[in-house]
């Protein structure tokens, strides 16, 4: 049978309690009775001594008046709470006892006289005529120094014991009321902790911590809590990867936020009470990722936040393979559309017997390409853009319009301060928003013209079109997120990643209007950025 | 002198197009035709039995792509180069394939122009490769000018012309110390937007001009050129 934590918390309590009282009782009762001993041989001795100092008695004793003595005595035992009082002569003999008067003449029990005979005074604890009794004898002198009797006052034991008794029950009512007032305590001391922590077992609460820990390392995001004041409670190992923060966690702990992380607007008190975010594009420590952030209440009262991020080149690569899947489909489809087309025209001609027409037809379809290609393979050394550029091209081709490259077009080496896939989104979108705003505008469409040029200082990349052109409205906007003049597909998130990459760069957008109409876009990235490594984040491992 | 000939691979599953390219092979006096492989596997067998020093690679196969061959390491080995001939519209495998290493690539539909002069090219290289033993930077630079890559060798003519250079800087010899934009400079010379940029741009490289970012509304800056202080 399985004890909830709470019962087994609370019989502990009780029993530890239950043992400490009743080993405190037991020394409680022995210390009393010793003290109860003393005190009462104290006041036996006094009292004897006392006695034996009325010069009266001393006299009536030396003469054995026991008349008088009985009459003297009588009057002293009727004040005293000694079990009894005995006077005995020199002899050993009763002279008076305060509760059987018969005994008077026969000699005194006990056998302890001989000291007291030779003038000391003697406490015992003897089986006298009334039972076993603490007594105190006291010589008696006369005025020559001699002793002539013994003064003897006694305490029954077992009225000693009643008193200590007496003395321990009322102890012991005010023990059990403590431990009744104990359970009561224990009863609402569980019961609290158990709501504290949600009814679960402490075995439970160990799964659960584990369960977390494991949790947050194996996640791809990395992960950071913080608390009210912006320190951090928890940070995954995913996040300290991605960050590339060397040191463990746990010394990372507490710390500000802002020590870890380069202040940024994300991280801001005023930005982060204003509301959550998803999914938003920031920089974090040199490294683009997407984060989330979302704030934690207890019972009421802001506890702290907890923010989310993943690398955004991962989400970047995702998106490029699933649109080459798309773009291999589309390509399929124009290519045997072409093909069609093509030997339509070629069986045209040579059924004419127009020969020469149909090799300089042949040579045609190649020639542009053969030439692009060779421009492009031999100005730009990055072969992921050598296909975008060469991909983009030929679908502008199929849709009417042509990709013209500037002479002076170079990138002859990697640009450090913009990552590949950075730069080719930012490329592959300029081009598409001028094709398609090329596209908008009736045939024959003028040509996108195009330059990426890096010098020393700064990478320009400029895409200029004869399009329909920015409209006044959304001129100032145009960067701002959700923005857009496209009909379909993605809304109105290009420009906007383009700016925020762009501008993480430290570099700077020029829009300007072309002539006669459409619009250029001029971007300068300065070459001097740092350059930025990227350990591998291999998370499977 | 006596040349020695040099041995071709080609690799196509077309048979009437693997036929004219032989004839264009068998045509050329340096050239000899080792075997004609239809499938990957088949190029396979023929690289490790006849070891040729060149291949005419088709990229659509029966049995995969030509573009994985080109990695292979049975390639290094036989010490074999590679011209890659693909369909127009797939460029980006065309680039793929330059980026590994091939010779030169060619488009479908095939150039027979521009195949005669690839085929010519590597010739020459063949043979500096050859004739040079001492190998210096000098021989390795006009190497790797035989290379595809640099087969349009008109490096110096970015799209610089003198007389329109010489305007646009005559433009800021008369105003030295004005800041003009690209479009001032389009009104001064009629050239259009994306021209005047080349050549602004050409100037700022060469330290003719400087470059100042002028920022008005947010966003919306404009990039000044200005003459350099001599």
């Amino acid at each position: 049978m399985k004890v909830s934590f709470q019962i087994k918390l609370f019989i502990s309590l009780v029993v530890f309690f239950s043992v400490l009282f009743a080993l405190l009782g037991r020394y409680y009762y022995a210390d009393v009775g010793k003290q109860l001993y003393q005190e009462m041989s104290t006041r036996a001795k006094i009292q004897a001594e006392e006695i034996a100092l009325i010069p009266t008695l001393r006299n009536e004793v030396e003469q054995k008046n026991i008349n008088a003595i009985h009459d003297f005595m009588q009057k002293i035992s009727a004040h005293s709470d000694a079990s009894f009082i005995v006077i005995g002569d020199n002899k050993g003999r009763h002279l008076f006892h305060s509760v059987f008067a018969d005994r008077v003449g026969t000699t005194l029990v006990g056998g302890d006289n001989e000291a007291v005979l030779q003038g000391k005074s003697t406490t015992t604890i003897r089986k006298g005529g009334l039972g076993i009794s603490l007594r105190s004898k006291a010589p008696i002198f006369n005025a020559a120094g001699q002793v002539v009797g013994i003064v003897s006052v006694g305490y029954l034991t077992s009225y000693l014991d009643t008193i200590t008794v007496s003395k321990v029950v009322n102890i012991l009512i005010a023990a059990v009321l403590l431990l009744i007032a104990l359970f009561i305590f224990s009863w609402f001391f569980t019961r609290s902790i158990k709501k504290q922590i949600f009814s679960l077992e402490p075995r439970e609460i160990g799964l659960l911590v584990r369960q977390q820990k494991a949790m947050m390392e194996s996640i791809y995001e990395g992960v950071i809590a913080i608390d009210d004041r912006r320190r951090i409670e928890v940070i995954n190992q995913a996040a300290r990867k991605l960050l590339g923060l060397s040191q463990p966690a746990r010394e990372l702990r507490g710390q500000l936020i802002s020590k870890v992380i380069d202040p940024v607007p994300f991280f801001d008190t005023q930005t982060m009470l204003a509301k959550d975010t998803h999914d938003e594009i920031c920089r974090f420590n040199d490294l683009t990722v997407i984060a989330s952030r979302v704030h934690i209440m207890l019972e009421g009262s802001l506890q702290g936040w907890v923010i989310t991020f993943r690398d955004r080149n991962e989400i970047d690569s995702l998106s490029a393979q699933l649109s080459q899947v798309k773009r291999y489909v589309d390509n399929l489809r124009i290519m045997r559309h072409e093909q069609l087309n093509r030997m339509t025209t070629l069986s045209g001609l040579l059924h004419m017997g127009r020969y020469e027409e149909a090799i300089g037809y042949i040579q045609a379809q190649s020639e542009h390409a053969q030439e692009l290609l060779d421009f492009i393979s031999s100005r730009f050394s990055s072969p992921t853009l050598c296909g975008l550029l060469l991909g983009k091209a030929a679908r502008a081709r199929e849709k009417g319009v042509e990709l013209c490259f500037d002479p002076a077009c170079q990138l002859d080496r990697p640009f450090l301060p913009l990552g590949e896939q950075e730069l080719i989104s930012i490329i592959g979108n300029l081009l598409d928003n001028a094709i398609e705003a090329t596209q908008r505008l009736p045939l024959p469409h003028a040509p996108v013209e195009v330059l990426i040029k890096l010098s020393d200082q700064e990478l320009i990349i400029e895409v200029a079109d004869q399009g329909v052109g920015i409209t006044p409205e959304i001129r100032d906007r145009i960067f701002e997120r959700g923005i857009t003049t496209k009909t379909r597909g993605d809304h109105g998130i290009g420009l906007y990643l383009i700016e925020s990459y762009v501008t993480q760069a430290g570099g700077a957008i020029e829009v300007a209007d072309n002539t006669p109409r459409g619009a250029i876009f001029s971007l300068f990235i300065p070459a001097t950025g740092i350059a930025r490594q990227l350990e591998d984040t291999d998370y499977a491992t | 002198m006596q040349h020695e000939l040099i041995d071709v691979l080609i690799v196509e599953d077309e048979n009437e197009l693997a036929q004219l390219h032989a004839e264009l092979i068998s045509k050329h006096p340096r050239l000899r035709l080792v075997g004609i492989a239809s499938s990957l596997a088949a190029a396979l067998a023929e690289l490790e039995s006849k070891q040729p020093q060149l291949m005419l690679l088709d990229n659509y196969l029966p049995d995969g792509k030509g573009i994985t061959l080109i990695n292979n390491p049975m390639l290094a080995r036989a010490n074999c180069s590679v011209i890659f001939i693909t369909a127009a519209s797939d460029m980006d495998t065309c680039s793929q394939a330059i980026r590994n290493g091939a010779f030169d690539y060619i488009l479908k539909p095939v150039s027979w122009k521009r195949l005669s002069q690839s085929l010519e090219r590597f010739v020459q290289f063949a043979e500096q490769q050859r004739v040079w033993k001492i190998v210096d930077q000098q021989n390795v630079d006009s190497l790797y000018q035989l290379q595809a890559k640099n087969y349009r060798q008109d490096n110096g003519s970015k799209g610089i012309e003198e007389n329109t250079l010489a305007r646009v800087q005559s433009l800021f010899n008369d105003k030295a110390t004005h800041c003009f934009s690209v479009d001032e400079v389009v009104s001064e010379t009629g050239l259009s937007k994306t021209t005047t940029r080349r050549y602004l741009e050409h100037c700022v490289e060469a330290g003719f001009l400087t470059v100042e970012m002028l920022y008005g509304k947010i966003g919306h800056p404009r990039r000044m050129y200005k003459r350099s202080a001599v």
